[in-house]
């Protein structure tokens, strides 16, 4: 007779990371939603720009005051200019050039450098703070379910009292406190959007539990700590994927709209920031505003798309 | 049912503390004290800086222990004491008083607009099911819902209002909050608020629609000899409206300090939005711990009257 | 008639060859088992089932004069309901959770006649006492899912009948009842058929309720109908090699039998029928033609007709 090792009998299901098959048969599902291969091509896109871009580009903090709200390339705008010794108003064609395809702002500063920089931004604010919020959000939600009692009151309470909490104002208000910093923005956010996955994964955990396979390998002598990471984690794999790839765009707009009322990183050169300059200068450079804006749509339009082709692609009972 | 809403009155009340409790924790641990941003003004007037500071802090309390500050600060709420904003020198709930018509406008004008609009299109692409029709208003919800609102609120302004001249770039104050003058120039705020709530509320209203097209009282109805406007009207919508009551419930209560805050600042409505954004880079708590406590009691009452309006809506629920 | 559905994996051809005819005040039952295509027959009567991705490719539905198959919507939904009532399966899922069974029932009412509400309501009253149903002003008010399941069953014959149709199509209406509550049921139909002179088609797959208030059986299996027949004669003297494995099924008590006999094979999949007579795999009688050609259905004893290669074109039995 072979010997029996704890917990290596009620495995009943693959653990994502190593079923090939499994990631396979996802793939193709995910392949036959065309937007989510869009959305999917378009984050890539971007994730290369925010890697190597920013080795390609100049300086996006440069200002250069001698080329103030040059229009992009193949744009031109009309620039009035009064001279006090003449009295007089000459009216002069300002025309896009070659070095600074994109236009500049209204300090001079290359837009395109800014938002290969924003691009960068962008991604490592979604990226790590919902990573944050996943991994709080799961941690939490698995122990609430698996220690029940007070713990779980306590900390389905405290949920409640975040989920009510008027989001955004907290954000302002914790980053107004603590100062706009890239490190407080992230760790805010994450540290405030993690209620939902909380949630979600108790209840998943919740209903897991009693199923037989994780009482088989309890009854096989598996602890707690086992049944978690090698049953209920799997389990909760696609779910978390998908939690997280719906919740960036989320997490992308909030760092967007914190640095364009003026509380982003005066550090570093994100969409919210050259927006924030753009709203003043509608009239003289429109490209300022509408640039990044377009840049910020596509982002989190590709991570919808993504998303939600993701989601189809893991629910069984979808048909793709 | 009166010993439910007892209780969930309860429990709001219960929330409430919390979020006031964790407001005012993070005020006080924050880095400046409200008192230092006023003694900026004193010292330029040269009087005696830390006389002032002690006289102030002895007047409001602030040189005692925290814990006896929260709970004078507490007491004094009890007794509808909520205090004076420093920057608008004026009781905190006058300020308030004088500007929740505007938000409350513009996030009524938004929700009508993006209910009618977007209960109207879910249906019609239910309805019309991978038909042309279906697929270009899936294209437009998920570009509603990607489309930053205050980046679209940007748009408009220059598109409509420096291009084309069709409205002023900024918000008249000196029109009756109810006069045609005022609504018109609330058509672009509304828009840019309302646009990303409609695309979300096309996506929920053709799935409730869908899942219950398929229902075998659908066919009871036509069976009666309904006509089809009856069947769909009635008989599907009377049902899909259940979920949609929450999520539209839902959203309203995250638009109150999410989306509406930020097209108040783009649109320069004076509202809560503004006054909240305002007190927070003065330093005025009261103000701050006002307009918080007011959003959360909005959202809370909003989940009460969601609880409240199921029951009519849904015979099958009853809470006892 | 055939009505077929164009669905991404094939077409599912539901209903793929259905001919009868309905006398005034008569019962007739549509048996086979589930799958075989005699509820999409029903709907198909008054067009009622999904389109797309469902389509009536070819055949007629003759009611008055009118072809309910081919003419304009508003008409057949002129004729649902007022002339052609019909009672679900299920009348738990059947009816609106959201609407009192009085709104349901006064709703039909109000859609093929001009009452007022008063008028309606009592006309709905009326219907629910006829239907045994006690306390009936009560019953008005009450939402389904406040009803036992025979009287959501019952509510639902009232509501089927709210505007005197003259056919009643009732599909299964026993299925997802309890012994007692079929009774009741059975009851009713048996007594609108006498005491108003309706057309009942009656559909289902269970004999003894062929026996019970048939007057006309039509045995349907892949979407066809294999033997149509006065009851009588589909009981004591069936045609067909299905319907007598139908037969041969039902448990007699006055035997006894160690296991229940039954037909072997599955019933065929719709989308994927197969060729000749679709009952060929499952036959025990089956010949070469059965695999290549489809059975007509002949006349083979005055009102006997059978679709079967062991009949001859003039109904006269070959093997």
């Amino acid at each position: 007779m072979t010997e029996l090792k704890p917990g290596q009998g009620g495995r009943s299901r693959i653990p994502l990371r190593i079923s090939h098959r499994l990631w396979g048969y996802y793939w193709e599902r995910l392949q036959k939603n065309r937007l989510s291969l869009v959305g999917l091509g378009f984050i890539g896109f971007l994730v290369l720009t925010g890697i190597f871009g920013p080795l390609l580009v100049q300086d996006p903090q440069k200002t250069d005051f001698n080329i103030l709200n040059l229009p992009p390339l193949g744009f031109s705008i009309q620039e009035s200019i009064y001279d006090i010794k003449t009295n007089e108003i000459t009216t002069t064609m300002i025309e896009g050039r070659p070095e600074h395809p994109l236009g500049t702002d209204s300090k001079g500063r290359d837009m395109l450098a800014m938002l290969v920089s924003g691009a960068r931004i962008s991604l490592l604010v979604g990226l790590l703070a919902t990573g944050i919020a996943i991994f709080l959000g799961t941690f939490l939600g698995v122990l609430s379910a698996f220690l029940g009692g007070w713990v779980d009151n306590a900390l389905m309470r405290f949920t409640d009292i975040m989920m009510t909490f008027p989001f955004f104002l907290l954000l302002v208000l914790i980053v107004f406190i603590f100062g706009p910093s890239l490190a407080i923005i992230v760790l805010v956010i994450g540290l405030t959007g993690w209620t939902g996955a909380a949630r979600l994964i108790r209840s998943e955990a919740l209903s897991l539990r009693t199923r037989d396979f994780i009482t088989a390998s309890k009854a096989l002598g598996a602890s707690d700590t086992r049944v978690i990471f090698n049953h209920l984690i799997p389990n909760v794999s696609s779910l978390i994927i998908v939690m997280a790839s719906l919740s960036i765009p989320g997490v992308i707009m909030a760092e967007a709209s914190l640095s364009f009322i003026g509380l982003g990183d005066p550090m570093s050169t994100s969409w919210g920031t050259i927006l924030n300059t753009g709203q003043h200068s509608l009239d003289s450079a429109w490209w300022v505003a509408v640039e990044p804006g377009i840049m910020l749509f596509l982002t989190v339009l590709s991570f919808n798309f993504f998303g939600d082709g993701l989601r189809d692609a893991f629910d069984p009972k979808a048909s793709v | 049912m009166r010993s439910y809403i007892i209780k969930r009155l309860l429990y709001s009340v219960i929330i409430a503390w919390g979020i006031l409790t964790i407001t005012f924790i993070l005020l006080r641990v924050g880095p400046t004290s409200p008192v230092d941003r006023y003694i900026l003004n004193i010292a330029a007037k040269g009087q005696d800086v830390e006389s002032v500071r002690q006289a102030i802090e002895a007047r409001y309390g602030l040189d005692k222990p925290i814990i006896e500050q929260y709970l004078l600060y507490m007491g004094n709420l009890l007794q509808g004491k909520w205090g004076w904003s420093f920057s608008a020198s004026q009781p905190v709930m006058e300020l308030i008083g004088s500007h929740w018509i505007y938000s409350f406008q513009l996030i009524l004008l938004a929700t009508i607009f993006a209910i009618i609009l977007g209960v109207g299109l879910g249906i019609l692409s239910a309805v019309n099911q991978n038909t042309k029709i279906d697929y270009a208003t899936s294209i437009f919800s998920f570009i509603g819902i990607s489309i930053p609102g205050f980046w679209l609120g940007l748009m408009l302004i220059l598109v409509f209002a420096v291009y084309l001249g069709v409205f002023k770039t900024f918000y008249d104050t000196s029109y009756p909050i109810w006069s045609l003058e005022n609504l018109r120039q609330l058509i672009m705020p509304v828009l840019a608020l309302g646009t990303g709530e409609l695309a979300g509320y096309v996506r929920y209203t053709r799935s409730a629609m869908l899942d219950n097209l398929r229902k075998e009282f659908v066919t009871t109805a036509r069976a009666k000899g309904l006509s089809e406007r009856t069947v769909i009207g009635k008989h599907v919508l009377r049902n899909a409206v259940l979920p949609l009551v929450t999520i539209i419930m839902f959203d309203l209560g995250s638009i109150v300090f999410g989306g509406a805050y930020l097209t108040e600042i783009v649109f320069g409505i004076p509202g809560l939005g503004q006054v909240s954004f305002n007190a927070i880079f003065a330093n005025d708590y009261a103000v701050v711990i006002a307009v918080t406590l007011i959003g959360t009691f909005m959202v809370l009452f909003i989940n009460l009257a969601t609880d409240l309006i199921y029951t009519y809506l849904d015979p099958r629920i009853r809470y006892d | 008639m055939k009505t077929w559905f164009y669905t991404r994996r094939g077409i599912v051809k539901a209903v793929n060859g259905v001919d009868f005819d309905l006398r005034q005040g008569e019962c007739l039952c549509l048996v086979g088992e589930s799958g075989c295509g005699k509820s999409v027959t029903a709907l198909s009567l008054l067009r009622l089932f999904d389109s797309p991705p469902g389509k009536i490719v070819s055949g007629k539905v003759m009611f008055a004069g009118i072809d309910l198959a081919n003419c304009p919507v508003e008409q057949v939904r002129r004729v649902r309901g007022k002339e052609i009532a019909m009672v679900f399966q299920n009348a738990q899922s059947a009816l609106n959770p959201v609407f009192t069974i009085g709104d349901q029932i006064m709703e039909q009412i109000n859609a093929h006649g001009r009452y007022n509400r008063a008028d309606a309501r009592k006309k709905a009253r009326l219907l629910l006492e006829e239907m045994n149903i006690p306390q009936a002003e009560n019953a008005l008010n009450m939402y389904p899912h406040q009803m036992s399941g025979g009287m959501k069953q019952r509510a639902m014959i009232a509501m089927g009948l709210s505007c005197d149709p003259s056919i009643l199509i009732a599909d299964e209406p026993t299925t997802a009842v309890d012994v007692t509550i079929r009774a009741q049921i059975m009851f009713i139909l048996q007594e609108l058929k006498t005491r108003r002179n309706m057309s009942i088609i009656f559909i289902t797959h269970d004999l003894s309720l062929v026996r019970e208030i048939g007057d006309r059986a039509a045995v349907i299996y892949g979407g066809r109908v294999v033997e149509i027949a006065p009851v009588e004669t589909i009981l004591t003297d069936p045609a067909h090699p299905y319907t007598r494995g139908l037969i041969a099924c039902l448990p007699d008590i006055s035997t006894n039998l160690k296991r229940l006999p039954s037909i072997p094979g599955n019933t065929p999949n719709p989308i994927d029928l197969p060729e000749g007579c679709t009952f060929h795999p499952r036959c025990r009688d089956v010949m070469d033609v059965c695999r290549s050609t489809e059975p007509a259905l002949v006349n083979i004893a005055g009102v006997h007709k059978v679709a079967c290669h062991l009949y001859d074109n003039a109904g006269a039995f070959i093997a």
